[in-house]
């Protein structure tokens, strides 16, 4: 029996070098309307709208047009389908005009008039709308007894998916009474749900059907909600087939991204030893809570990141602004958090004179540590082996040595890490109810039916593996297309990294008991429901107890060069060592840590956007500056097995790992390059001029 | 409804502008995106348009003695791939956009695009760079200096198409290119500069120093070079800090969306001080 | 307005404004859907074609420019021993992941390989300057075409 691990060659390859592959902007539907949203240009206003008359064939569909109700379904409700009255973001949707004709279309939006009344917004931190917190141990006696409390504060900025393929929806009337989409998606069943809620009908009137996707990190994962409702309703009393397709910059000013985040840190030290962490967390929400309060939850689970600190005392907001609501994005509020304590940590290490190697082991989790919420690491922690095999890589302790030479430029920064995997908390036995089928025909041909999606990182392939390899035999076919949610069941969200542990889990289990009970020619189904595992007790309104059934550890170490003339940074290499449990293939994982490691690490140097007054300020490529080709530098990537018993193979969580550890690596390789703490991120040259020119 | 006209010669262009309603577009990278509209839409252009780029004996790279000579739909690629181009300004060209742009965007059009972060301009203005200007009625060869007059304006009339540029035959024993942008390509200078000296018996014959992007068109300031030419190069650093207050007043960036003035400031003095240290080494 | 051009080694005439955006007059009128629009503005290279050759983004080129020029998309390419060469080296390196850049990645290969055969990792990184990749990281891709030029000796 073959090792799983070995690559085989990514199934969709064929299609989509050539072209071939069908994006949902690619569908040509017989008699297609287009629709394109007039969005508010006000932060905060009251409105209403005069219609222009409208030529035949052109029509406008708002809030007035809701036969049920006016929500997006997201985690809280208050996402709204069209503003109604009353805007509360510049870029707020306000309404679809329709029609066939591009041009035409164009000429009406700018021919409505938006009577706006101003009111007056807010930017600061001040509307709290969600607070948190948890506690371990007892804090309150760990900083009595301190020998010394040191506190540093944080922050982190916004960052846009920046998908290469926009945001983008097709609608039409599949029969009278059922409304058909296909969408740049995550997730089809929160789109079906979605639509059922806000049209009120009934679940067998709705279908949703996943085209190729070009890239998501979550930023397909709720906003499409809204996108659908709208197109969805147009439908409803239209009865014409409907595309949207955003704009680059319509995209990047109106869709959700990363939560900025302030996050402040008071450790009690005793013995030179990390007794207590006192953290809380600020995020932004932007003009609606969406999916906020569990983007909060996970930044402050993530409070000790890969360390173990007997006493904390964790507490977090989200606030919200009149500005474009944030959402989901790869991490998920882990890479703001871990960004602020592997900073804090090689801070303190600094401050109290101890090498700062020696300082991170000596917090470093171990099995039968209890977690951040007090639930167990119940699984083997293989992290010491692997920071010995970042070193080794990368020479790390020979460089620190020299790069801290007060007249070097050069510098390296490690970071250590863990994502939690799955759905946080209860998330997947509460609310998912994952379900996955498989269908075997008379010709023996094997069906794979999930929700899950690929979005580029290799499911269709990683899926099909699994159960192939369960299945074992040479003389049958396992096919597996897209979702369409006629056929699958709700598998769940592609997110929180849960599709290979917690989907191919099933997957492989149902696979399992369909070769055991094998009918030759003969129809058979097997359907295969999450459990969740004994072990895990979670208690969501206290935050404790265990809050992923798994964790993947990570080690990244960036080696960067400043030009002290300039300013710029100068990725030179990076090194990352990871504990997935057990890869399902190689190249694909390979390709998830090279993508995911550019992200995060530009997350921490390069990608910035401002939002002033309401507006976004950076909204195109030209001035949202990802990384080209000239921007990346050699990476270096190795993965360690230690299964996970309830895993695929022992697979555990991959997807968001590789991102979250990018941040503070290359933030303290730059720190060490310019001889200055970094506290803020994206640490671009125009920061560390002033860092390095103005004594503080 | 505009008119799209796509002459084949260079008469038959000068013919269909002279009534001044035409806007001319060659390559199209900055107009496309300029007039823009929505996706699946054409472009609003205000005024027609006379589309020169078939115009075939337009695309030439020629020298003569004294000066090199582009024709204005030479495209920035073609002169990357040329071996009469100058390397300095071969790397400044390769600084710019991406291939799939450099492909179809001219040195023409970018000089008529006239953007105070021009990088193609920085260079053009050290070397004393004309233009020539051609009507149906007269040909006028324009130094860039004066061609270009603020941020985006240019003394190029309705009736004129830009035909060719003209390029001094140089030798600079110091050459610097610096481009300072958000990342390693494909981005728009935060600061740029040309540094060009030259030294006979460790004395400066000839120093000349362009900025891009922290005024509102390129900055040279010749009365301050011939301050410098004269010296000695072990004496350079003795008249250092007065070219730094020499030039400060001069160098006024702007903070926008890509950078801030203070940094934009400090990075064009470092560069500043950085070219005149490598000048008389090695 | 009728143009005329080769387009993926055939010739046509085709009848639209000149000004229409080539990406838009290959996608919506001719049908041909493997050249993407990821941003409008000629940053991403999602909607890159060959022109002569030559990489050029299809966003900023009014279909006037292509009169009596010859235009390569992705569908055209695809047909080619060139590209088979290409598409090997990118399924063994991983070079793709969501498969929106590709086409756009794979002329930029081709553009590049037809200049210089022999390619330098740093030639490759410069020729994919305008090919923005969001899944990948690039280093694949890149080490996908090193290998093809390796590979297709005496094809470029």
């Amino acid at each position: 029996m073959k090792d799983i691990s070995k690559s085989i060659p990514k199934v969709d390859n064929p299609e989509k070098l050539s072209g071939r592959a069908r994006y949902v902007s690619d569908y040509e539907i017989p008699g297609l309307y287009y629709a394109k949203t007039l969005r508010s240009i006000y932060p905060y206003a009251n409105f209403h709208v005069n219609k222009p008359s409208l030529p035949e064939g052109y029509y406008i569909i708002d809030a007035s047009h809701l036969p049920y109700k006016n929500v997006v379904k997201m985690i809280e409700e208050d996402w709204k389908v069209f503003a109604d009255q009353e805007v509360n973001y510049i870029g707020e949707p306000i309404l679809l005009v329709i029609g066939q004709d591009q041009e035409v279309i164009q000429n009406i939006l700018s021919q409505i008039e938006v009577i706006y009344e101003p009111k007056q917004p807010t930017f600061d931190q001040g509307h709290v709308v969600i607070t948190k917190s948890y506690q371990k141990g007892d804090p309150k006696r760990a900083f009595d007894d301190a020998d010394q409390i040191i506190e540093e504060r944080f922050e982190t900025g916004y960052q846009e998916q920046a998908y290469i393929e926009p945001q983008g929806m097709i609608a039409y009337p599949e029969t009278d009474d059922k409304i058909t989409l296909i969408g740049s998606i995550q997730c089809p069943y929160y789109v079906k749900n979605a639509v059922l809620e806000a049209l009120g009908y009934d679940d067998k009137n709705v279908r949703v059907i996943q085209p190729a996707v070009g890239g998501a990190f979550g930023g397909k994962e709720e906003f499409p909600s809204m996108i659908a409702c709208q197109l969805a309703v147009a439908v409803h009393h239209l009865h014409v087939p409907i595309k949207m397709i955003y704009e680059r910059e319509e995209d990047m000013i109106s869709t959700t991204k990363r939560h900025p985040s302030y996050i402040t840190i008071q450790a009690a030290i005793k013995n030179n030893h990390i007794t207590a962490f006192k953290t809380h967390v600020s995020i932004n929400g932007g003009a609606y809570i969406g999916l906020s309060s569990v983007v909060l939850s996970r930044a402050m689970l993530a409070a000790t990141s890969a360390y173990t600190i007997t006493n904390l005392d964790v507490t977090g907001d989200v606030y919200l602004t009149h500005t474009v609501p944030t959402g989901a994005f790869r991490g998920f509020g882990a890479p703001q958090m871990i960004f602020a304590v592997d900073m804090m940590i090689e801070h303190l290490a600094k401050r109290l004179k101890i090498d700062s190697l020696t300082f991170r082991m000596s917090h470093l989790a171990k099995q039968n540590d209890l977690t951040s919420t007090s639930g167990l690491f119940r699984d083997p922690i293989i992290m010491p082996k692997m920071v010995e095999k970042a070193i080794k890589m990368s020479d790390y302790i020979e460089k620190s040595k020299r790069y801290h030479h007060p007249l070097s430029y050069q510098g390296i920064g490690m970071s250590f890490f863990l994502h939690g995997c799955g759905f946080t908390g209860s998330g997947e036995a509460e609310h998912i109810h994952a379900k996955v089928k498989l269908i075997k025909d008379e010709k023996d041909d094997v069906y794979i039916e999930v929700a899950t999606v690929d979005m580029g990182q290799g499911q269709l392939t990683t899926l099909k593996k699994i159960v192939e390899h369960v299945l074992d035999r040479q003389d049958i076919h396992v096919i597996y297309e897209g979702a369409d949610t006629d056929d699958v069941p709700d598998s769940g969200p592609t997110v929180a990294s849960r599709t290979t542990m917690i989907v191919g889990g099933l997957l492989a289990r149902a696979a399992l008991k369909l070769k055991q009970s094998w009918k030759s020619h003969e129809k058979m189904e097997i359907i295969e429901s999450y459990v969740q595992p004994e072990y895990m007790k979670w208690n969501e309104e206290k935050l404790q107890g265990d809050a992923y059934p798994a964790y993947s550890w990570g080690v990244n170490v960036v080696e960067v060069e400043v030009n002290p003339i300039t300013y710029e940074v100068n990725l030179k290499h990076i090194w990352s060592v990871y504990d997935i449990g057990k890869v399902i293939d190689v190249r694909l994982a390979l390709g998830q840590a090279d993508g995911g490691i550019a992200q995060g690490v530009a997350f921490g140097y390069l990608e910035k956007m401002d939002v002033r007054e309401g507006k976004v300020i950076h909204k195109n490529f030209t001035d949202y500056i990802i990384p080209t080709s000239k921007d990346v530098c050699p990476t270096e990537t190795i993965f360690m097995d230690n299964p996970y018993a309830l895993g695929p193979y022992g697979a555990k969580g991959l997807g968001e790992l590789t991102l979250v550890g990018g941040a503070p690596a290359v933030a303290l390789a730059i720190e060490m390059a310019i001889k200055k703490p970094i506290h803020k991120i994206p640490a671009t040259p125009e920061m560390i001029m002033e860092l390095i020119e103005h004594e503080d | 409804m505009v008119n799209h006209m796509i002459p084949s010669t260079l008469e038959e262009a000068l013919s269909i502008i002279q009534d001044g309603t035409y806007m001319i577009l060659a390559g199209g990278t900055d107009l496309m995106v300029q007039h823009r509209s929505a996706a699946q839409t054409p472009p609003r252009f205000k005024k027609n348009v006379c589309y020169i780029n078939h115009i075939k004996e337009l695309n030439y790279i020629v020298t003569d003695e004294t000066s090199l000579h582009i024709g204005a739909l030479t495209t920035l690629e073609t002169m990357v791939h040329s071996n009469l181009v100058p390397k300095l300004l071969k790397d400044v060209i390769s600084d710019i956009a991406s291939p799939g742009i450099r492909n179809l965007a001219t040195l023409a059009g970018n000089i008529c695009n006239a953007s105070p972060a021009g990088d193609t301009l920085v260079y053009l203005y050290a070397v004393d760079a004309s233009v020539c200007l051609q009507s149906i009625h007269q040909k006028r060869i324009i130094p860039i200096q004066e061609f270009i007059i603020g941020p985006r304006k240019t003394i190029i009339k309705p009736d004129e198409i830009m035909t060719e540029i003209i390029i001094p035959n140089r030798h600079d024993e110091y050459q610097k290119w610096v481009k300072v942008g958000p990342r390693k390509a494909d981005a728009i200078s935060k600061v740029s500069l040309i540094g060009l000296a030259t030294c006979q018996d460790d004395t400066i014959v000839d120093f000349r120093m362009a900025w891009g992007a922290v005024y509102q068109t390129v900055l040279r300031k010749p009365d301050i070079e011939k301050q410098i030419i004269g010296t000695k190069t072990r004496d350079l650093y003795k008249i250092q800090d007065h070219i730094i207050n020499a030039y400060d007043p001069w160098i006024q960036p702007i903070d926008d969306q890509r950078s801030t003035k203070v940094y934009r400031k400090k990075v064009a003095i470092n560069l500043l001080i950085d070219f005149i240290a490598s000048i008389g080494k090695e | 307005m009728k143009i005329k051009c080769v387009l993926n080694n055939q010739i046509i005439e085709h009848d639209t404004d000149p000004s229409r955006r080539l990406l838009d007059v290959l996608r919506d009128e001719l049908h041909l859907k493997g050249t993407k629009e990821g941003c409008g503005e000629g940053e991403c290279g999602a909607c890159a074609i060959l022109l002569d050759g030559h990489i050029a983004h299809s966003c900023l080129m009014p279909f006037a420019h292509v009169k009596d020029r010859k235009i390569t998309t992705i569908e055209g390419f695809s047909k080619t021993p060139q590209y088979h060469v290409i598409e090997e080296a990118m399924i063994e390196e991983g070079g793709s992941q969501c498969g929106i850049c590709s086409p756009g990645m794979i002329l930029a290969a081709q553009s590049l390989l037809t200049q210089n055969p022999h390619p330098t990792e740093d030639e490759v990184r410069e020729a994919l300057t305008g090919n923005l990749c969001r899944c990948t990281g690039y280093n694949m891709i890149i080490k996908a075409i090193v290998r093809a030029a390796k590979r297709g000796e005496g094809l470029w």
